[in-house]
């Protein structure tokens, strides 16, 4: 029986139990589906057995960008947050998923961010007069997702299902779990994003078979290998790195821009121009094997070719790849015996991922299911059957990623689950007491497979109090380490000799304790109804001050051709951009601002595709690819000066 | 892990070594289809604990079927020795002087060995945790708990060693 350093730890108690709220009886048909992605995030519900469909926005678009602004007076999520991003880089926060239930000393990326850590393993950001941490930041995105998904519903939802990525341990797991709950959801589940792929693509293939699921996200790599057979998904192995993914390709790229332009100590704003350069430039070579890469921050204009772009990739490619044969190892299927595998993800868009994951997995990967969107729809079919609505229930046995350990004497781990062990799962070990003064004892839990608890994860650090005074060795303390189906893990202990329950303290050593979170949860309730108005009005103002701002710079650039546009069309225009500019002055109602988007959008629309159109003739007639590529870079070295005007329309205004 | 099961009862499997994958694999499906805390996710906080703990025995009790080692010695303990305890009457029996010396050789062949040997001496103590596992398992067959349970200890040991081994390499 393994003997621990015991201490006495003194007589406060609380019991560490599963949040038990108090159940209302369910919506059926009210679940929603939430993908949260490192850099997009999208919602999508598939009620009472419909197909899945992600929520669009008004312009069409599912993914809502994975962004915050702080704002004095407001609070913004997706593209109206993005609009503001170069120019209010420490207001606005980006891939916050990287920050979740890690410390300050987990942080290896670059990042325009202040970091502090008050107290070990809790890290928050500056931003603005806030000091937040990622939870109340991801609480945001979600909050948002949640308005957009109850405007569809026309009433509250029931439950939410949040996808994590597979590999997430638990201290990741449980700050996704809290900003759920600060975010006023009733948080069903949370599903592995490969497992809610499995589900969106095998219920839709009459789910029987072996299959891997490669997902490469903005921030995060997931392998996992599968079963489908008689209505179960049972996850075999899964594996993966929870900070790799096509953020990292981004950042490769940019490096090299830096270096090409010979930018030794590069700015904050150089930085940032610099990763979205690349960003634009990766996608670009998605298609083309060469591109035109313009940096005006950088004094840069060069061609980058896809040959570059891979060499400069391939060593993270390499990672995934190892991964992904370790994975096949410990399922023990061998890549021959799968019938399928999955691409997830926007950043296995990339050529050589795709002829990777070929020659790996010796098979054409499957991509029908838009790998934006199939995550999300997995999830949203979760939770149309955990709101217990009519649709025949698919069983998802899902496994712990990494082992789960105990730090013994010298340090050494005693791992008591293994990884892939499926969950729900449950261990037991008995301690017992050195001398008749100890009451407690602290169990100090990780994650891992490595020898030494340093090496590993730290998840926790469990105290027993309350434990009954016995000769040494006599007393008997059986402590349960129970492992949920969303692989998060509760400690409960039971002294033997008297059958008493012992109290639990736990002490994450990453995250918020339950009574932060309390706190949050009563503070979000409290600022409901106001950040929702105030969050309409602020995004309506950004979004019509882009127009605005696009319309004029058209205006000043060709609007004297008359081919363009003719002088009574231009009239019409200006009286547009009037009422627009009157409605921004009197700090109007999101109602009224939107409505002058729409009005200015419609009125300037045939001057916007008469230029498009000038763009695209110039471009077909004759010209080599490097002139069209030309033109177009040019383009848009125009619209990066031209973001660089939005200052003046957005923002709190001057008293 | 939990160690306090049946799992033979559990899956309505007859209680001996050699069992049928596919029976387990089938069994194993049915009952976690049924006993999904998925499946109670709208009932009480009792409710909801009571399936998570239906689901983690369930699952224990897969790991040890799929496993021929831990069947082994899940039906070792079925029949009254507990290999993970050291009481003398119910515990892991003692191995024999001869047995922890020769024990004690290993290691020394192992400093001896190298890299060069390492990798054939690895082979002759796998094959040696094989045909202890056999011998446990014929044991089991013939009823006799006691040497079963010896054979097993001894697997244990040389698995021990083969661990070390790999930290050698």
């Amino acid at each position: 029986m393994p003997e621990i350093d015991l201490k006495d730890t003194g007589a406060l108690f609380q019991i560490a139990e599963p949040t038990s709220q108090v159940r209302a009886p369910r919506r059926p048909g009210r679940g929603i589906g939430i993908d949260l992605g490192t850099t997009n995030s999208l919602v999508a519900l598939a009620p009472n057995g419909a197909a899945p469909h992600v929520l669009k926005d008004t312009s069409g678009s599912g993914l809502v960008p994975s962004i915050v602004a702080y704002l004095d007076d407001a609070i913004l999520v997706g593209r109206a947050a993005q609009a503001l991003q170069l120019e209010h880089p420490e207001r606005v926060i980006s891939s916050v998923k990287r920050f979740m239930g890690r410390g300050l000393a987990d942080i290896d990326f670059t990042h325009p961010y202040h970091l502090v850590e008050d107290s070990p393993g809790l890290l928050r950001l500056d931003v603005g007069p806030k000091r937040l941490t990622p939870i109340e930041v991801s609480a945001e995105i979600l909050r948002a997702l949640k308005q957009r998904a109850e405007a569809e519903l026309g009433e509250p939802c029931d439950g939410a299902v949040i996808t994590v990525p597979a590999y997430f341990d638990d201290a990741q797991r449980q700050a996704t779990r809290d900003a759920g709950r600060i975010a006023g959801l009733n948080v069903y589940r949370l599903l592995a994003e490969p497992t809610a792929a499995a589900l969106a693509y095998g219920l839709d293939r009459g789910g029987e078979g072996l299959f891997a699921v490669y997902d490469l996200g903005g921030g995060t790599f997931d392998i996992s290998v599968l079963r489908l057979h008689a209505g179960v998904f049972q996850v075999l192995a899964t594996g993966g790195d929870s900070a790799l993914g096509g953020d990292d390709f981004d950042r490769a790229l940019a490096r090299h821009l830096l270096d090409r332009a010979g930018v030794a100590e590069p700015s904050r704003l150089q930085l940032e121009a610099a990763r979205l350069a690349a960003r634009a430039a990766k996608e670009r070579l998605t298609e083309e094997t060469s591109t035109i890469v313009r940096v005006p921050a950088l004094g840069l204009a060069a061609e980058v070719t896809r040959a570059e772009f891979e060499a400069r990739i391939e060593a993270l490619a390499q990672r995934t790849i190892r991964a992904c044969r370790q994975t096949l190892k410990d399922a023990g299927v061998r890549p021959t015996e799968l019938d399928g595998v999955v691409l997830v993800g926007g950043s296995t868009r990339v050529p050589r991922i795709r002829a990777l994951v070929a020659e790996t997995f010796k098979k054409e990967p499957l991509a029908d299911i838009d790998p934006d969107e199939v995550v999300a729809w997995g999830a949203a079919i979760q939770a149309d059957i955990l709101s217990g609505s009519a649709r025949e229930g698919a069983t998802l046995l899902d496994v712990v990623p990494l082992s789960l350990g105990l730090e013994t004497m010298g340090g050494i781990v005693e791992k008591i689950i293994p990884r892939n062990a499926t969950i729900p799962i449950a261990a037991r070990q008995v301690f017992t007491n050195y001398s008749e003064q100890q009451t407690g004892m602290v169990i100090h839990v990780v994650q891992g497979e490595r020898e030494l608890a340093r090496d590993c994860r730290s998840l926790a650090r469990f105290e027993l109090k309350g434990i009954p005074r016995l000769p040494p060795s006599m007393a008997r303390v059986e402590v349960t380490f129970q492992l949920d189906a969303d692989a998060l893990l509760t400690v409960t202990a039971r002294e033997l000799m008297t059958g008493v329950r012992q109290s639990v303290e736990v002490k994450p050593t990453y995250g918020l304790s339950e009574e932060e979170v309390d706190r949050l949860v009563m503070e979000s309730l409290d600022h409901a109804g106001e950040d929702y108005a105030s969050r309409n009005t602020a995004e309506a103002r950004v979004e019509l001050g882009r127009v605005l701002l696009a319309v004029r710079t058209a205006l000043a650039e060709v609007g004297h051709l008359p081919e363009l546009l003719p002088p009574a069309e231009r009239a019409t225009i200006e009286a547009a951009l009037a009422e627009a500019d009157a409605a921004m002055a009197a700090d109007a109602p999101a109602d009224r601002l939107s409505k002058a988007r729409a009005a200015l959008e419609k009125i300037s629309e045939p001057f916007a595709r008469r230029r498009m159109e000038r763009a695209l003739l110039a471009g077909m007639s004759g010209k080599s690819l490097h002139d069209i590529e030309s033109a177009l870079a040019d383009d848009e070295s125009l619209r990066e000066k031209r973001a660089g005007h939005s200052p003046e329309l957005v923002g709190p205004k001057e008293p | 892990m939990q160690a306090d099961i049946d799992p033979f009862e559990l899956f309505d499997l007859p209680r001996r070594h050699a069992v049928a994958r596919d029976l387990v694999e089938a069994r194993y499906l049915e009952l976690s289809k049924a006993a999904h805390p998925d499946n109670v996710a709208g009932e009480s906080v009792a409710e909801r604990r009571r399936a998570v703990e239906r689901a983690s025995r369930i699952n224990a009790a897969y790991r040890i079927l799929r496993d021929p080692v831990l069947r082994a010695e899940v039906l070792v303990k079925l029949a009254g020795v507990d290999l993970d305890s050291s009481d003398p009457q119910h515990g892991a029996p003692h191995p024999t002087q001869a047995f922890l010396l020769e024990m004690i050789d290993l290691r020394e062949r192992l400093e001896d060995a190298g890299p060069a040997g390492l990798p054939a001496l690895q082979r002759e103590i796998e094959d040696r945790a094989e045909a202890a596992l056999d011998a446990a398992v014929a044991a089991i067959s013939g009823g006799d708990t006691r040497a079963a349970a010896e054979h097993l200890v001894a697997r244990r040991y040389f698995q021990r060693f083969l661990e070390e081994a790999e930290h050698h390499a």
